[in-house]
């Protein structure tokens, strides 16, 4: 990491050209694995990631690079490369340095990278032993758990005074894979992968062995499962990782790198109806060692709970500082990058549909026909049409208000802007679950979340035909 | 660096046998929006993976902070790695192939190219793509280029070295008819810059955007189905990766047990070719091991798995030069993927189909792909096919089926063979039957 002195230098290179703000992020990332396959170590892995990324904006200009060698020379160097692209007058010349300030959101007991890798590993091991002992017909059951500890310096300028923010991040997550083998060379596969921005305490009373038990048992009924049918149903999708509905169909289109340059379907919708009234909707990156929270955003402002929808009203994006530029709003701590790799953009943190009234149950009894879908793989979305798609990774038929057979080869698709009107029911049982998110600025830890909700109508993807 | 150095301190530390691999990269992105350059990036970056045998067992590790601590955190870290690993005694390191085909494919000609020359041509491209259509209403045009070496040093003395550049031109088209917004992104991509049609790709990129105005669902049943080419190259690789030999050892494979078996259609004959003088080429896998071009399904029977010394170790087999870093393991993989085309053109491949579907775009398969079961369901764009022509625009539908019945329902290939950006080289394709689902 460089001092002060020299952080105002460089800064005072990429500003020579007539930049109205620069900005230096240096960053040292040390990450370590552990991948048990068949209860056997496969692997330790060792990654350390290690950079400056310099970015100069001249109003809606935004030039970028990076580097991994952090010499006078290589820093200096890379602002004047930076800085050329443009040809006006100084407009600030930096003097002095303050401290940045922030209140610290994450809280870690036990730093992850400095529990002992045996401790590690016989957690696990842990973990294969309940998901092994769960059917015979598991044939390959992998499990890992990835530490990353993160440490941030971000110098930025936008007058004669620069700031300097110095900011730690620290990660851990659990994944756990279970394939099994059926009759006709039948394979499917299940997956869990529980995370937090935290220390090893997080694991310590995490309910893995649970989570472990519910790998294997998922695997083993899928193969089993009917293949889903195709055609327009009412679904009902169950809490925490079903948000990931949220996060696609509504969450990027309200990132402001959409909006700002209509190219979302939201753009210019502040203060419009969007969703149903019984949608409010946050991005709330404060809440405490939650997996899509940080202390700070990869631009220094601190991390903001921020509205996005009030009682189906749109009320707010995710802004970042450029983007903010063409929608004369100000950056509210949503500019996130996966590492100095990539310039900042603004993005989702733990995003999630606010708790309704109605009781989950009351929702499966109302539905007479229809899917149940009780966990996801993932999906994308085009913010431009609004038209999304994500996949089923454990769904169920609903019958006379009951849960009937399993189905699987599930994909929903739809447009935003239709889902978010057709939500019909929200349940009083929000919950988060954890994913990574791929963007322009990289692939990102996000929360996603919901309560239990119902579409009356959106088009499901499937094998299995017409539902009768 | 002094690589020599690493393998002595490495030898020092019990390290029997060790290996360093070099990567660097310098890459230049110029993004256009409204006329004006948004962003512009320069990026430099470097980073090493070393590996080595310590106590017989295998460790690894990576990093991109080069300085004096460089070699000394490799070797804890890869001492460690080795140190709790339960895998069997790792074979020693590679001591090299009897020949290797080294090409150069690194174009001087693109890197003496001025970069003002490029931005002219990127604005002038941009106004093209305005110019097609007066529905055109925003356009993200960018260009980027990446030049990396690529070094590979053992303690046995293998030293392997090689460079590749290549450039990107990409653009993202909307159009608005004053009741929808339609996208469509086009590439132009490779070595040779003077190839590069400005015309014809603004062309494509709109064309393809505006074509999909009033684009309806259809009703869900199977239909004949023709993938575009792009579309085509992603089920494919899906499929490939089940013929990776470690896959198919840890019986997670739906190719197990399958090597000399039909699979697929006899329609579908599947090569790599990583020794195709394209921004693909590779001359040697992560190992050192040659790279050669080898036939992997002929006619629909499986002739190979892709091994890496460990797997082919197992089989009884020689490596096929497939060895890939995958995280902190050497893992397999492939490029330079030829699949055989057919001898009709796109009017002559999809005239005996009376109602059926050509699928142009697709989106999440990358979740909705269930690659151990071959199992798939995903978000997909296209046309109707009906009486043999392409009729209105289909929006909003889903693709499901199965990569063994998929592919065994393959029934041929157009003759428009065209290099993927993914490094496929496919045509169009034609499956008999697949699932469509829409209202």
């Amino acid at each position: 990491m460089i001092s002060n002195s020299l952080a105002i230098e460089v800064l005072n290179r990429a500003l020579a050209t007539g930049g109205d703000y620069a900005e230096i992020y240096l960053e040292q990332t040390d990450s370590e694995s552990v991948l048990l396959d068949n209860g056997k170590v496969e692997a330790v892995g060792s990654r350390q990631a290690f950079g400056a990324g310099i970015r100069i904006l001249q109003g809606y200009r935004c030039v970028y690079g990076y580097t991994s060698d952090l010499s006078k020379k290589s820093l200096l160097t890379l602002a004047g490369e930076l800085s050329a692209s443009f040809s006006g007058e100084r407009l600030i010349e930096v003097t002095s340095m303050k401290k940045g300030k922030y209140k610290k959101i994450n809280h870690v007991e036990t730093h992850l990278l400095d529990v002992p890798l045996e401790e590690r590993i016989a957690y696990v091991r842990e973990c294969y032993e309940v998901t092994k002992a769960v059917d015979t017909r598991l044939v390959r059951i992998q499990d890992s758990l990835a530490f990353a500890h993160k440490t941030i310096r971000i110098f930025n300028a936008e007058g004669p005074v620069a700031t300097r923010f110095d900011a730690e991040e620290e990660r851990g997550r659990l994944v756990m894979v279970a394939i099994a083998a059926g009759e006709n060379n039948s394979i499917e596969s299940a997956f869990e992968g529980p995370g937090a921005s935290t220390g090893w305490e997080y694991f310590k009373t995490l309910d893995y062995k649970q989570r472990a038990k519910e790998v294997g048992e998922k695997a083993i009924a899928l193969l089993t499962a009917k293949e889903c049918p195709s055609g327009q149903y009412t679904v009902v999708i169950h809490n925490g990782w079903g948000g990931v509905l949220f996060h696609e169909a509504c969450g990027h289109p309200l990132e402001a790198s959409a909006t700002s340059k209509g190219l979302s379907v939201f753009s210019g919708k502040i203060g419009e109806q969007i969703a149903s009234p019984l949608v409010s909707a946050w991005d709330d990156g404060t809440i405490p060692n939650a997996w899509g929270s940080n202390d700070i955003d990869s631009e220094g402002v601190p991390s903001q709970k921020n509205e996005l929808i009030r009682d189906g009203i749109c009320v707010g994006y995710m802004v970042d500082r450029l983007s903010g530029r063409r929608l004369n709003m100000a950056p509210n701590g949503t500019a996130r990058r996966e590492s100095y790799k990539y310039a900042p953009t603004s993005r989702m943190s733990n995003t999630y549909i606010a708790a309704g009234k109605d009781n989950p149950e009351d929702i499966i009894k109302d539905t007479k026909l229809g899917i149940y879908v009780a966990n996801f793989g993932g999906g994308s979305v085009e913010p431009t049409t609004g038209q999304f798609n994500f996949s089923a990774s454990e769904a169920y038929i609903i019958r006379d208000g009951k849960l009937a057979e399993m189905v699987k080869g599930c994909t929903l698709i739809g447009t935003g802007q239709e889902v978010l009107l057709n939500i019909d029911r929200v349940g009083n049982d929000l919950a988060l679950g954890q994913g990574n998110c791929g963007a322009a600025s990289g692939s990102i830890a996000v929360n996603v979340g919901q309560p239990t909700i119902r579409l009356s109508k959106i088009t499901v993807g499937g094998r299995g035909g017409e539902l009768k | 660096m002094n690589y020599a150095k690493f393998f002595e301190l490495a030898k020092q530390r019990g390290i029997a046998e060790s290996q360093i691999q070099v990567t660097k990269s310098r890459a230049v992105s110029i993004d256009l929006f409204h006329h004006d350059i948004e962003n512009y990036t320069i990026t430099d970056g470097q980073s090493v993976v070393a590996c080595g045998i310590y106590n017989g067992k295998f460790g690894s590790a990576r990093t991109e902070r080069l300085d004096a601590s460089t070699f000394d955190h490799l070797i804890n870290q890869i001492i460690k790695a080795a140190s709790h690993s339960e895998k069997p005694d790792a074979q020693p390191l590679f001591q090299g192939s009897e020949k290797y085909h080294k090409k150069n494919v690194y174009c001087p000609e693109l890197a003496a190219i001025p970069l003002e020359k490029k931005l002219a041509d990127l604005r002038e491209f941009e106004n093209e793509v305005y110019a097609q259509d007066s529905r055109v209403v925003e356009v993200e045009a960018g260009y980027s280029e990446r030049e990396a070496s690529f070094e590979f040093y053992n303690s046995h003395g293998l030293k392997l070295k090689q460079k590749r550049n290549f450039f990107l031109f990409g653009v993202y088209a909307v159009a608005n008819d004053g009741k929808e917004a339609k996208t469509n992104y086009e590439v132009a991509f490779g070595a040779d810059y003077s190839a590069v049609d400005f015309k014809a790709l603004a062309k494509k990129a709109v064309d393809g955007a505006v074509a999909k105005f009033g684009g309806e669902s259809i009703k869900s049943k199977k239909y004949p189905t023709v993938l575009r080419y792009d579309i085509a190259a992603a089920f494919v690789d899906a499929f490939l990766s089940s013929a990776v030999a470690d896959e198919v050892q840890r019986h997670s494979s739906l190719l197990e047990g399958k090597l000399g078996q039909k699979v697929a259609s006899s329609k579908l004959t599947i090569e790599e070719r990583p020794l195709t003088k394209n921004i693909f080429f590779s001359y040697f896998d992560d190992e050192g091991v040659a790279s050669y071009n080898k036939t992997v399904v002929k006619n629909g029977v499986l002739q190979t798995y892709f091994y890496n010394r460990e797997t082919a170790a197992k089989d009884g087999v020689e490596s096929t030069g497939n060895g890939m870093w995958e995280g902190s393991r050497i893992g397999t993989g492939y490029s330079n993927i030829y699949v055989k085309p057919g001898k009709a053109d796109f009017a002559t491949l999809i005239a005996p189909i009376k109602d059926g579907v050509y699928i142009t775009d697709i989106a999440g398969l990358g979740t909705g792909m269930n690659a151990r079961s071959g199992d798939f369901s995903c978000q997909a764009e296209g046309f109707h096919i009906v009486d043999g022509k392409l009729a209105e625009p289909l929006t909003l539908i889903t693709l499901s089926g199965n990569l063994l019945k998929m592919f065994g329902d393959l029934k041929g290939f157009a003759d428009n063979l065209t290099l993927t950006s993914g490094g496929t080289q496919i045509a169009d394709c034609y499956i008999k039957s697949m699932n469509i689902g829409g209202k």
